[in-house]
C-alpha cells in the first residue's frame, strides 16, 4: 500500500521523470487556468484593487480641456471633484432659471447634453451601438425615462439624475412634445451628474470588457472603406510569411554551406555575427527610403530581424551532425555533392525544422515594429491607434489573437513533425494519439497499424 | 528510409516555390549572391513547376519619377486638422474635382521620414517641422494653411506645479526638435526663462502620458491625443501652457515638394479647391455630426470621443486663411510665425543656419482660388 503511495508521489515530482498523460493534460490546463483565474479574481472581486471609477454616465465641464466620456476611468480621489463641478454648473442654471433670467446655449450644446444618456441606452439594450447619435431615439429615451415607462436595469440611475431627467423633460416637451430637432430649446438643459462603478485602472480591463470589445471590433465592417480586423490580420500574416520566407530562402542554404564548409563559415559568419547585433528597427528610415512606404520595408524589417539569427543558429545545427555519418558515407565513396544532399541535409532536417519553429516566433516580434514603418497597417496599426487613446479593452483582443496564432502555429508545426520525421528518436518514443497514428498510416501503413 | 527519400524532393520543391514566387528579391540579394549560386549548384534535382502558380502577393513599391498618370501622394497623420481631409476622401470630392490623389496614413514622424525619402509628394506638417525637415532633410513648400493649434498642444505638469515659472530646475519630457519642443521653449521665453532652466528628457510623443504618470519627469509637452491622455492618466495634472496661450505659434500646413508643385501645379490647385469645400462643410454646424463621424472613423473611435480633440484646433476659413497669409512680423501671420520659429530653431541649435523662410511658403494657389471663387 505504502509502495503505491510513494510511487504516485514520485509521479508528481520525480526529477527527470515524465508524468502520466492524464496529469500532463491537467497541468497544461492549469498553466492557462491559473493566469486566467488571477485575472478574473482581480477584476471581479471587489476590495482587492479597484482604485478607479469607471464612468457610466459622463458630463462635459465648462471651460475644462479634459473631457471624460463614458467608459473612461478616473481615480477615486478625483471623482468627487468631477461630480461636484457638474453639480455646481447645474445649480447655476437652476438659479438663473429661478431668477427668470435663464441661461441660453447653442442648440448643439443641448443636443450633446441629451446624448450623455446614450451609453445608458446602449447598456440596457435600448439603443444599438451605432445609434449613440440617433437623436430621435435619444429623445424618446428621455421621454420614457421621465414618464416612468422605462427603468434602467443595467445602470441604476441615482435619484439626483432621475430628477434631472424629469426636469429636462419638462423643458424639452414644452418646446415640442414630439421629436423635432429644429424645435429643441436653446435654454440651457441640466447636465446629468456623472455616475460610475468602481473598477481597475484602464490598463487592466475585466475579461468581459475585453471579450465585448473584441467581439465588436471583429464583427464590425468600417463604413469608410478601412480594412476590417480580419483583413488587418491577413495583412499581418502576409508580412510575416514573406519576411520569414525570404529569410529561409536565403538563410537556410547559406547556413548549411557555412556549417559544412569552413570556407563559407569564415567568409560569412563573422560579418553575420556582427550584423545581428545592429538593431533592425534603426534601419527603418533607410528601408522606407529605398523600398517605399507600402509592404516592402515591413517585409524587409522582418527579414533583417530573422535572417542573421537564422544563419548562425542553423549553421551551428549543421555542425552538430555526427561526424561518423559523414565518415561512413565517405568510406562508401560518397562525393561532396552526395554528402551534402544525401547525408547532411537529411541528417539535420529534424533539428533545422525545430530551429525554424523558434525563429518564427522571432518574426512575430519584429512584425510589431515593422507595421509602424511607412504606412501604419495591419494589427499593429490598430493597436497603436487605440493604445495612444488608452482603449486597452480594444487592444487586448488583438494581442491575444497574435498570441493564439503563434501558439497554435507552433503546436501544428510540432505535431507535423510526426509526419515529416517519423524516424527520429524523439518522435518514435513519444506517445501517439489516434489522430497521429492515422496520419502516419497514410504514409506507411505497415509500421503503425499492425 | 522510404519517407526520407520522399521528403528531400518535397523540401527542395518547397524551396523552389520560394524562388519562383518571389521573383523580385529585395536588394539584400547582393550580399548573399554567391551563396545563392552555390545553392543552385547543389540542388540540381528537378523541381516541380506546379508551384509556380502561387500568386505574387507582395506589392512592389517602386517609386517612379512623376508623370501625369501617377496620383499625387499625400502623407497625413493623426491630427484633427489633417484628418479633416478624410471628408474629401469619403465624399469623393477629389474625383469630382478631377484630381487623382492618394492619401497615405502615417505616424506623424514617419510621415516626415517618408517625405524626406521622396516616397510621397506632400506631407501634412506644422510650419515649424517643415523648417526642421527642410534644414535636415528635404525642403518643401506650404500651400495650404489648414488650421492653427488652439489648445491641443500643451505643456502638462504634475500636481504641485501651477505655472511655467515653477518649472525652474525641473525635468520635462518632450520629443526634441519637434513642434512641442518649440512650444515648451516659447513658454520658457514668455516667462523670462531659458532652456538651461529645465532639463529636457527626450521622449517620444506617444509615450509622454506614461512617462508623466510614472513620475520620472515633472512635466511633458505633447499634442492631442497624447496631451489629453496625460491629463487623464495623472489626476490633478494640468496644462500650464497651451498653444491657445500663443496662438499662431503652430500652424498646420500641407507641404508639397517643390518638384511636384512645379510639375503638377494645376492638380495642386484642385486640391486647394477641395480643401476649401471641406472647410465650408465643416463651418456649418448642422454637418458637425456627420463630419465627426467621418473623422472619428478614421481612427476607429466613437464620434463623441473624438469631439474634444477637434475643439483645440481652429480650422481656418478661406477669409481667415488669407488674413494669416498676409506678410507680417507677428504670430498672426504665417510668415511672421515661421520667421519666429526659424529664429528659435537657430537659437536652440535645432539647426545651425537661418533658413530662407519665404521659400517654404506659397500662398499663390490659395489666393488664386479666392479669386475664382469670388
Amino acid at each position: 500500500m505504502s509502495e503505491v503511495k510513494s510511487k504516485s508521489r514520485e509521479h508528481w515530482f520525480g526529477i527527470r521523470k515524465d508524468l502520466a498523460p492524464g496529469r500532463r493534460t491537467l497541468l497544461t490546463v492549469c498553466s492557462f487556468g491559473i493566469p486566467l483565474l488571477v485575472w478574473v479574481t482581480v477584476s471581479y472581486v471587489p476590495f482587492i484593487w479597484h482604485p478607479d471609477i469607471k464612468l457610466e454616465i459622463s458630463a462635459d465641464r465648462d471651460g475644462v480641456t479634459t473631457v471624460f466620456t463614458a467608459g473612461d476611468r478616473v481615480s477615486k480621489e478625483f471623482f468627487p471633484t468631477f461630480v461636484e463641478a457638474v453639480r455646481q454648473e447645474n445649480r447655476k442654471v437652476l438659479d438663473a432659471r429661478v431668477k427668470n433670467n435663464p441661461h441660453f446655449v447653442s442648440r448643439r450644446e443641448n443636443i450633446k447634453r441629451l446624448r450623455h444618456l446614450a451609453p445608458l441606452g446602449v447598456a440596457n439594450g435600448w439603443l444599438k451601438n451605432n445609434e449613440r447619435q440617433n437623436d430621435e431615439k435619444i429623445f424618446n429615451l428621455w421621454k420614457q425615462l421621465a414618464e416612468g415607462e422605462l427603468a434602467s436595469r443595467a445602470i441604476s440611475l441615482s435619484q439626483e439624475n432621475l430628477e434631472i431627467i424629469e426636469e429636462n423633460w419638462i423643458l424639452l416637451s414644452k418646446a415640442s412634445p414630439t421629436f423635432n430637432l429644429k424645435l429643441y430649446p436653446t435654454e440651457a438643459l441640466l447636465k446629468l451628474i456623472p455616475q460610475g462603478i468602481s473598477s481597475n485602472p484602464v490598463y487592466l480591463p475585466a475579461p468581459h470588457e475585453v471579450i465585448n470589445a473584441g467581439w465588436l471590433d471583429f464583427n464590425t465592417v468600417p463604413e469608410n472603406g478601412m480594412p476590417t480586423m480580419w483583413e488587418r490580420y491577413r495583412h499581418s500574416l502576409n508580412i510575416i510569411f514573406w519576411g520569414f520566407a525570404y529569410s529561409c530562402l536565403l538563410g537556410i542554404p547559406l547556413a548549411i554551406l557555412c556549417g559544412s564548409f569552413d570556407f563559407f563559415s569564415k567568409l560569412h559568419e563573422p560579418f553575420v555575427d556582427f550584423f545581428r547585433y545592429m538593431p533592425a528597427p534603426t534601419f527603418s528610415v533607410l528601408f522606407v527610403a529605398f523600398l517605399g512606404t507600402a509592404d516592402a520595408p515591413k517585409i524587409m524589417l522582418v527579414f533583417v530581424g530573422t535572417f542573421f539569427q537564422l544563419v548562425l543558429v542553423i549553421a551551428n545545427t549543421t555542425r552538430l551532425l555526427e561526424n561518423s555519418l559523414i565518415e561512413a558515407a565517405q568510406t562508401l565513396g560518397a562525393k561532396r555533392r552526395q554528402l551534402l544532399g544525401r547525408i547532411i541535409l537529411p541528417g539535420i532536417l529534424p533539428n533545422l525544422y525545430n530551429d525554424l519553429r523558434i525563429l518564427l516566433g522571432w518574426a512575430w516580434t519584429w512584425l510589431v515594429i515593422a507595421e509602424l514603418i511607412g504606412e501604419k497597417t495591419g494589427l499593429t496599426g490598430f493597436i497603436d491607434t487605440q493604445g495612444t487613446r488608452y482603449n486597452f479593452d480594444r487592444v487586448f483582443p488583438v494581442i491575444i489573437l497574435i498570441g493564439l496564432t503563434g501558439f497554435f502555429t507552433d503546436r501544428l508545426l510540432n505535431w507535423l513533425r510526426y509526419l515529416f520525421f517519423p524516424w527520429t528518436e524523439e518522435v518514435r518514443q513519444a506517445p501517439k494519439g489516434l489522430l497521429t497514428r492515422l496520419l502516419l498510416s497514410s504514409t506507411d501503413r505497415t509500421t503503425y497499424f499492425k | 528510409m522510404k519517407i526520407q527519400s520522399i521528403f528531400l524532393p518535397f523540401f527542395l520543391s518547397l524551396l523552389s516555390l520560394y524562388f519562383f514566387s518571389c521573383g523580385g528579391t529585395p536588394p539584400e540579394a547582393t550580399e548573399t549572391e554567391e551563396a545563392e549560386e552555390e545553392v543552385a549548384a547543389t540542388e540540381s534535382e528537378p523541381t516541380e513547376p506546379e508551384t509556380e502558380s502561387e500568386p505574387e502577393s507582395e506589392p512592389e513599391a517602386t517609386p517612379e519619377p512623376e508623370t501625369e498618370s501617377t496620383p499625387l501622394k499625400i502623407a497625413y497623420s493623426d491630427w484633427p486638422g489633417w484628418v479633416a481631409w478624410e471628408i474629401g476622401i469619403q465624399k469623393n470630392w477629389f474625383e469630382e474635382a478631377g484630381v487623382d490623389v492618394e492619401f497615405l496614413w502615417f505616424d506623424y514622424v514617419a510621415s516626415m521620414d517618408a517625405y524626406v525619402a521622396g516616397q510621397v509628394d506632400a506631407v501634412c506638417m506644422t510650419n515649424g517641422d517643415a523648417l526642421v525637415t527642410g534644414a535636415t532633410g528635404k525642403p518643401s513648400v506650404g500651400i495650404i494653411v489648414n488650421d492653427y493649434s488652439n489648445g491641443n498642444d500643451m505643456v502638462v505638469a504634475k500636481p504641485g506645479i501651477d505655472s511655467v515659472a515653477d518649472l525652474k530646475g525641473k525635468t520635462v519630457g518632450v520629443e526634441e526638435g519637434f513642434v512641442c519642443h518649440l512650444l515648451l521653449l516659447k513658454a520658457l521665453e514668455e516667462n523670462n526663462m531659458s532652456a538651461d532652466d529645465i532639463t529636457v528628457v527626450n521622449t517620444p510623443t506617444d509615450e509622454t502620458p506614461q512617462v508623466l504618470a510614472s513620475g520620472s519627469v515633472d512635466a511633458i509637452a505633447a499634442w492631442q491625443p497624447n496631451s489629453g491622455q496625460a491629463l487623464k492618466s495623472l489626476p490633478g495634472s494640468k496644462p500650464i501652457f497651451t498653444s491657445a496661450d500663443a496662438p499662431g505659434i503652430i500652424y498646420d500646413l500641407l507641404c508639397v515638394s517643390s518638384e511636384s508643385l512645379e510639375a503638377n501645379k494645376e492638380d495642386w490647385a484642385k486640391v486647394v479647391a477641395v480643401w476649401y469645400k471641406i472647410v465650408d462643410y465643416l463651418m456649418d454646424e448642422a454637418n458637425m455630426d456627420d463630419a465627426l463621424k467621418i473623422l472619428s472613423a478614421r481612427v476607429s473611435l466613437e464620434p463623441a470621443e473624438y469631439e474634444p480633440f477637434f475643439k483645440g484646433t481652429k480650422i481656418l476659413t478661406l477669409e481667415e486663411a488669407l488674413k494669416f497669409w498676409a506678410k507680417g512680423d507677428g504670430l498672426d501671420s504665417v510668415y511672421g510665425s515661421t520667421d519666429i520659429v526659424d529664429d528659435f530653431n537657430v537659437k536652440f541649435e535645432v539647426y545651425e543656419e537661418p533658413l530662407d523662410t519665404g521659400k517654404y511658403l506659397d500662398p499663390s494657389l490659395t489666393k488664386a482660388y479666392a479669386e475664382t471663387s469670388k
